[in-house]
């Protein structure tokens, strides 16, 4: 009776002294002006990790600031972790970054890369579908009928743009198999989906098209291109508008001419650039996602 | 003249007819164009990637999940108890002038459980942006509307007479109460306490799929760029921590059970609390999060009565709601079904420890990844939905059944089995027909978070008001979002409602008791 009771006690004690050392480790956070980046994430996370340690370390060592990256899954999350103002500088598609500069007084968009200027999407089609290369926007008539499937619902050249080109050939989304399109999720999965043949056509970002022929993940036996749409303005770092004040007079200037400056001589830049798939960046305002704007109003995604 | 009345036995087979028109449509839309990615998810499970940066942010998302789940199970758990107690009426018939409040507490919880904790985080980040609390408010909210709801049950369904009799004596209200409650309640807390804990690390896995970071982050990218090895390296260390999770709390509670007196369980219960919140807090502080910085909410502008109207106009509501419930009709009937169906058709000791590792796999992943798979081989159609959300919660009603039939008698299995039967029908007789009223009880209410978790399945599915609701929030269109969620709780309300008719029926039916 005895031993056991003092065994409870002795449990009871280094219970207690644990929970106490516990509360020890939480000490006060320094409160320190750090700038905080952020990307919406559309490749795996060994890549993003990479990218995204050496892309702090590069702007840290330049700019003199201490920079963290947070990782956002959520495409409406990134939104809004950019308009409550946890995120300074944030990677966003051409959709996601006009619905965050709408929801965010003063942001602005500063750098994109060389490929942003001119972005593709294209449609792909399964081998065994009917379907046949077009040449005119108006024969995307032809995908009247047949299962197809975009990839997530907030993406620019996976949803928006594709969206719209096929409403300029006056198919509407009630029009496919099963009056809905399908929604994969992301590029990949869109290729992968219309590839099997579960889907007979989607559309998928052209980079992502091709970063998948490179790696020989296409079958060409099962999956082609059959149209690829005309060129938008896509990807781009928006900052926010109080980095002056935050950091000091003309920050984001600095910052955009960091961006600016990267290349290929120096070896972290040039990782940098690889990993991004850009050979540089170039500068960026706000009025180039006009007509993103207007087709996002068009399509409802923007209110 | 006597109404035909169906054998509970029989019942527990009968769901899985749900099979027959699953089949039908996903055969009908089988393709092998798939085939050699399918192959390529099975052969990486046998090749995880040992990338260290691989490794390093798989097991970093784990801590993060696993600290989480901590902080916000210890939370749940509490707030749980005490909004349990405050809706008995056991605890109303000593104070009886203010009993309407007990009821009120009661009702009143359903709203909170009825929201699936992914919407519930969909939602407040919506509001409050990335802070680690979004997380686990998110946990905490349905979590302890949901423990409430067991522990009032539990409570109110034991004998208060002993109560009566010590008020009678005239000791203190509150007092008495303890005297007669606590010996109940701490037994509750402890079976039901760490099955919590499983499910809020399930829950905390599936609120990082869309986005709130954690192991299930790391598993949706992986998923998303079709790195089959990464995702592995994930699946593996989920499973393994689940498996010795399970092991150590079990002998833990084991432990307690033989060692520990009633007195001492309930100072050992507040400690196992107050180091588990401080091992999370401490945890995710090491890991860098910034705990201590307050919650900040943006302002939305909220929408106006004629926006709302608008929404009711281009809603196709009636449609997502008929989908929804389908595809909850589906998926019940699978998850429900195929476990009995199983056990008799494959009978045997050997065969039900294999089953047992089966159930495991299939509460480890989580559903809009098995809804990827399942689309690489068939067409789109609601019976991926269906298939995938059944073959998670088939998982957790496998575990069920395995394990109750592993710790129960074998006298009317053996005495049959002597008569000469088969096998199987002795299976069918002597295991799973004392079994069957309560598994039914408990796949009863199955249907209920079957019927919430549409919600996240629809949005990969590209089907119901679960997709219905990512497409408004990534609009930002928060009249819509508003009459989903709405949609949605009366939905789920509706559905408890009912459910808990037929469980009530089923557990009063019942030849063993158990907590669900």
């Amino acid at each position: 009776m005895y031993q056991s009771s003092r065994g409870t006690r002795l449990i009871k004690l280094a219970i207690s002294v644990l929970s106490i050392s516990n509360l020890f480790f939480i000490g006060s956070l320094k409160a320190e002006d750090i700038l905080y980046i952020g990307a919406i994430p559309d490749q795996n996370p060994e890549h993003l990790n990479r990218l995204y340690g050496v892309l702090s370390s590069e702007l840290s060592e330049q700019l003199n600031v201490q920079v963290r990256y947070k990782p956002v899954t959520n495409y409406a999350a990134a939104v809004t972790a950019f308009r409550t103002g946890d995120l300074d500088l944030v990677w966003f598609g051409a959709l996601t970054g006009v619905q965050a500069r709408l929801q965010t007084k003063g942001s602005k968009v500063i750098a994109q890369r060389d490929i942003d200027e001119k972005f593709h999407s294209v449609f792909i089609a399964n081998k065994k579908s009917s379907i046949q290369k077009i040449n005119n926007i108006n024969d995307l008539t032809t995908l009247k009928g047949k299962r197809f499937t975009f990839g997530s619902e907030s993406s620019t050249s996976g949803r928006l743009m594709p969206q719209y080109f096929l409403s300029n050939a006056s198919l509407q989304l009630q029009d496919f198999k099963g009056s809905r399109p399908g929604f994969s999720g992301s590029h990949d999965a869109t290729l992968m989906l219309v590839q099997s043949g579960s889907y007979e056509a989607g559309a998928l970002s052209e980079k992502v098209w091709k970063r998948n022929l490179e790696r020989g993940r296409v079958d060409p036996s099962k999956v082609f291109v059959i149209w690829k749409t005309p060129s938008y303005h896509n990807y781009h770092w928006l900052a926010q508008g109080n980095l002056d004040k935050k950091f000091k007079e003309g920050f984001t200037k600095d910052l955009t001419n960091v961006f600016l400056s990267f290349n290929e001589k120096s070896k972290k830049q040039k990782q940098i650039l690889e990993l991004f798939s850009a050979k540089k960046f170039i500068i960026s305002k706000n009025e180039n996602y006009n007509q993103i704007e207007k087709v996002g109003r068009e399509i409802g995604k923007i209110k | 003249m006597k109404l035909i009345k169906p054998v509970s036995t029989s019942l527990t087979l009968i769901p899985s007819i749900a099979y027959i028109p699953i089949l039908i449509e996903i055969i009908k839309g089988f393709h092998i164009g798939g085939l050699n990615i399918i192959f390529q998810f099975i052969s990486s499970a046998i090749k995880p990637s040992f990338n260290q940066e691989v490794v390093k942010s798989a097991w970093e998302g784990l801590q993060i999940t696993i600290a989480t789940a901590l902080i916000s199970w210890v939370i749940s758990m509490l707030i749980g108890i005490v909004l349990g107690v405050l809706s008995t009426d056991l605890f109303w018939k000593s104070i009886p002038k203010f009993s309407c409040l007990g009821k009120f507490i009661k009702y009143s919880l359903a709203i909170p459980r009825s929201i699936h904790e992914v919407v519930w985080g969909l939602l407040f980040i919506q509001i409050s942006g990335l802070n680690v609390w979004v997380a686990i408010i998110s946990i905490v909210i349905p979590y302890s509307a949901l423990t409430a709801r067991v522990i009032s049950e539990q409570l109110d369904s034991f004998d208060i007479q002993p109560l009566i009799a010590i008020k009678q004596t005239g000791s203190n209200i509150i007092s008495s109460f303890i005297t007669i409650l606590l010996p109940k309640l701490i037994p509750i807390v402890f079976t039901y306490g760490s099955y919590r804990f499983e499910c809020a690390i399930r829950g905390v896995t599936l609120l990082g799929i869309f986005g709130l970071g954690g192991i299930g982050t790391e598993l949706y990218l992986t998923l998303k760029s079709f790195e089959f090895n990464e995702m592995w390296t994930c699946l593996w260390m989920l499973w393994l921590v689940m498996i010795l999770l399970e092991k150590f709390i079990r002998s833990f509670r084991s432990y307690l059970s033989e060692n520990i007196s009633l007195k001492n369980s309930f100072s050992i219960s507040i400690s196992i609390f107050t180091l588990s919140l401080s091992l999370g807090i401490s945890w995710l502080y090491n890991l860098n999060f910034e705990l201590f910085t307050p919650l900040s909410f943006s302002y939305l502008n909220l929408p106006s009565f004629l926006e709302i109207r608008n929404g009711f106009n281009t809603l196709p509501l009636f449609k997502l709601i008929i989908a929804t419930i389908l595809i909850t009709f589906f998926a019940s009937g699978i998850a429900i079904g195929t476990p009995p169906l199983l056990l008799v058709l494959f009978p045997g000791k050997f065969s039900l420890k294999v089953q047992n590792l089966i159930w495991i796999f299939f509460r480890l992943i989580p559903p809009p990844l098995t809804t990827i798979l399942i689309l690489l081989f068939t067409n789109p159609n609601i019976s991926v939905a269906a298939l995938s959300l059944g073959i998670t919660h088939m998982g957790v009603m496998g575990r069920l059944l395995t394990d109750n039939i592993l710790n129960q008698e074998k006298s009317i299995y053996r005495a049959i089995k002597s008569n000469g039967s088969s096998k199987q029908s002795a299976t069918l007789y002597g295991i799973l027909a004392p079994q069957s009223n309560s598994y039914l009880a408990y796949g009863a209410y199955r249907i209920d978070v079957i019927l919430k978790e549409t919600a996240i399945i629809g949005a990969v599915g590209g089907v119901g008001l679960g997709w219905q609701l990512q497409e408004s929030l990534s609009s930002f269109d928060w009249a819509q979002v508003m009459i989903i969620t709405a949609a949605f709780s009366l939905l789920t309300i509706t559905g408890e409602f009912l459910f808990n008719t037929s469980q009530n029926y089923w557990l009063n039916n019942s030849t063993n008791n158990f907590i669900s």
